[in-house]
């Protein structure tokens, strides 16, 4: 059993707390990844579990046992640093079995092993090389290659595409995958991109402060923000968040009233919320030239053009609102009304920022959609 | 004119070289000279060259047992500290443990008091020890050194502890990791120190001359001060030819180790 658990985990140093009660479970053999912004305690989380780091309270799990003062050596772990810790007077072939030389493994096993992780990594023709000759990606994938010729079974990275050029991250991230499909080792891996989390992952836990935020598939991480923070944190541009308040089958954004749709006047006033947070993305605004019932004016500011698509960022009662469409004839100074997308609505308490849910016929046509 | 900056450079280089070098080429040069050219021709080269002088040295003292002792003792306290300074700045930057900082500020401090305050103690333990007039009472005081420590401590710093920790997760000992990865990494910083060590310890004047009373067991410089003191008279060219045979072990090493000690004073750090 090659899970991980996380009990009521806390790391402090001295006064400061970089993980506030964590509960996580990872599943054994999959690929998890801790996503969050500088300093949230995502490469804390990773350091607890490969042992380079002590628990303050709380327990963790691993294989069914506590780990809480098993010693890194003996947790069975491999991980990639985001420098990568290649030894530099070592040779790539060196740096790859120099674990499995220590251990005494048999020199026919040490070949096999580095022999598949060469022709696994495209590392041929380097062995005899030290990191100093190789390119960033190249050292990259000899930290792999290390990483991965142990067999371990829990294969920790942290950040490691974080030095690579964007092309190179691309190809990386598939090499990533197929590492994982063919060891299939529990792959924990932290990042602060969130294209990396959404590509690599099969879920993601969002920390945020050394709290976890969420922890989802990466389609209802984006989909099913469970919080403002996570709604916020994951797309680019990020979601759109107002104040709003309910009264009449009306939504209010300041000053400013919508007709709501039915399901949604029914779903808020069954839970009784008068006043929350609302949440669309981006690409979930409808703009018009024209008012309608169930549309907010504002002014546009500006139009930022990204190839494919442009965002039109405009000003509603001095809160900046970003919609994304296919093409716009929308110039700065246009008056623009923005209805939104009802399916694709979010709302949040007002008091805990957490996701009051949905109408329920907007999650059946959730789960047939996420099925397919 | 004008002189460029590189030529500047070189001006002022080449007067510091000849400031170094003068006074071993006086050495040389007087250790071939006559005492009475000596005193006629104090800074020329020698004008009838003799080794007389090296030859009266050889014949007054027993120098192979001297050059022996003092390589021995000098070998002793360099291997000893060199170990010793290597094990505990390992220590220091990678192990945690209660009060580490604290330790390492008193440790520090100890370069700061004088030798003189630990001189009485140590003697009147070697006395009791019953090792005076052996070369073991120069050695057993000197077996560790904080700057030693300092110096090796501050070039481990900056070994990547990433290259630690990815040891300690493949289970690899702290011994390993010293020998396998870290002195690698720091061998120009420890051989540095181990030179050091070792010229201090060959120059060592004022301890060994408290400790070893026999000639049989005297250091090289305990022989020079022979010639220079009211004990043989200033017979001065004698005492240059026991100057440049105290010069030639410390010379032949520098020219071994050079490359470490250049890339120590050169290195910034470990890269990639």
């Amino acid at each position: 059993m090659k899970e991980i658990v996380f009990e009521n985990v806390c790391k402090s140093y001295g006064k400061t707390t970089v993980i506030d009660n964590l509960n996580l479970s990872i599943n054994p053999g999959e690929r998890l990844i801790l996503l969050g912004a500088s300093g949230c305690g995502k490469s804390t989380t990773l350091r607890l579990i490969a042992g380079l780091e002590e628990i303050t309270s709380g327990n963790l799990y691993m294989h069914g046992q506590k780990v809480n003062d098993v010693v890194s050596g003996e947790r069975n772990v491999s991980m990639v640093f985001q420098n990568y810790a290649l030894y530099p007077h070592m040779t790539v072939a060196d740096n790859i079995t120099y674990g499995l030389k220590i251990h005494k493994l048999f020199k026919e096993e040490i070949g096999q092993r580095l022999k598949a992780a060469l022709d696994m990594l495209e590392l041929n023709g380097l062995e005899n090389r030290k990191p100093k000759d190789l390119s960033g990606g190249q050292r990259q994938r000899v930290a792999l290659a290390r990483a991965v010729v142990k067999r371990g079974d829990f294969l920790l990275l942290d950040e490691p595409l974080s030095n690579l050029d964007a092309q190179l991250r691309g190809h990386a991230r598939k090499e990533l995958v197929k590492i994982h499909q063919t060891y299939g080792q529990t792959f924990v891996y932290v990042t602060h991109d969130q294209v990396e989390a959404m590509t690599v992952g099969e879920r993601i836990a969002l920390m945020h402060e050394g709290k976890l935020q969420m922890l989802d598939t990466p389609y209802n991480v984006y989909n099913r923000p469970a919080n403002v923070f996570t709604a916020k944190f994951i797309g680019s541009p990020s979601t759109n968040i107002f104040e709003a308040h309910y009264a009449e089958r009306s939504i209010f954004l300041g000053k400013q009233a919508a007709r709501l749709p039915e399901l949604w006047s029914a779903h808020i006033g069954k839970n009784g919320c008068r006043e929350f947070y609302l949440g669309i993305r981006p690409e979930h605004i409808r703009l018009e030239r024209e008012k309608t019932d169930s549309s907010f004016a504002g002014i546009v500011k500006y139009v930022e053009e990204y190839g494919n698509r442009c965002g039109i960022y405009f000003e509603m009662e001095d809160q900046e609102v970003v919609a994304i469409c296919d093409r716009t004839e929308f110039r700065p100074g246009d008056r623009v009304y923005f209805s939104l997308a009802a399916d694709k609505m979010h709302v949040f308490d007002k008091e805990t920022t957490m996701n009051i849910g949905y109408p329920e016929v907007y999650c059946e046509h959730f789960y047939q959609y996420q099925s397919v | 004119m004008r002189i460029d900056k590189e030529t500047k450079w070189h001006i002022l280089l080449g007067c510091a070289l000849i400031l170094s070098l003068s006074p071993i080429v006086f050495a040389l040069s007087s250790s071939f000279k006559e005492l009475s050219e000596a005193y006629s021709n104090v800074f020329g080269l020698p004008q009838h060259p003799t080794i007389g002088n090296y030859i009266q040295v050889f014949s007054r003292l027993p120098l192979l047992q001297i050059t022996t002792n003092t390589l021995l003792i000098a070998a002793a306290v360099t291997v000893f500290k060199t170990v010793t300074s290597t094990l505990a700045a390992y220590a220091f930057v990678y192990f945690n443990f209660k009060g580490k900082n604290v330790l390492y500020f008193i440790l520090i401090s100890t370069i700061f008091i004088p030798f003189t305050v630990t001189m009485i103690p140590n003697y009147l333990t070697i006395s009791q020890l019953g090792f005076r007039n052996n070369i073991l009472g120069v050695i057993l005081p000197q077996l560790s050194d904080a700057t030693g420590i300092f110096l090796i401590r501050q070039a481990m710093r900056t070994v990547p502890r990433s290259l630690i920790e990815a040891a300690r997760l493949d289970k690899i000992g702290h011994m390993r990791i010293l020998g396998d990865i870290v002195f690698p990494l720091v061998k120009p910083a420890v051989v540095s120190s181990g030179i050091m060590f070792f010229i201090n310890s060959w120059n060592e004047y004022v301890w060994p001359v408290l400790i070893l009373k026999d000639k049989a067991n005297f250091t090289l410089p305990l022989a020079l001060q022979l010639f220079i003191s009211s004990e043989g008279g200033t017979d001065f060219t004698i005492a240059m030819a026991v100057s440049v045979i105290t010069m030639i072990i410390p010379l032949l090493l520098y020219i071994i180790f050079q490359r470490y000690i250049i890339s120590t004073f050169t290195s910034s750090g470990i890269k990639g």
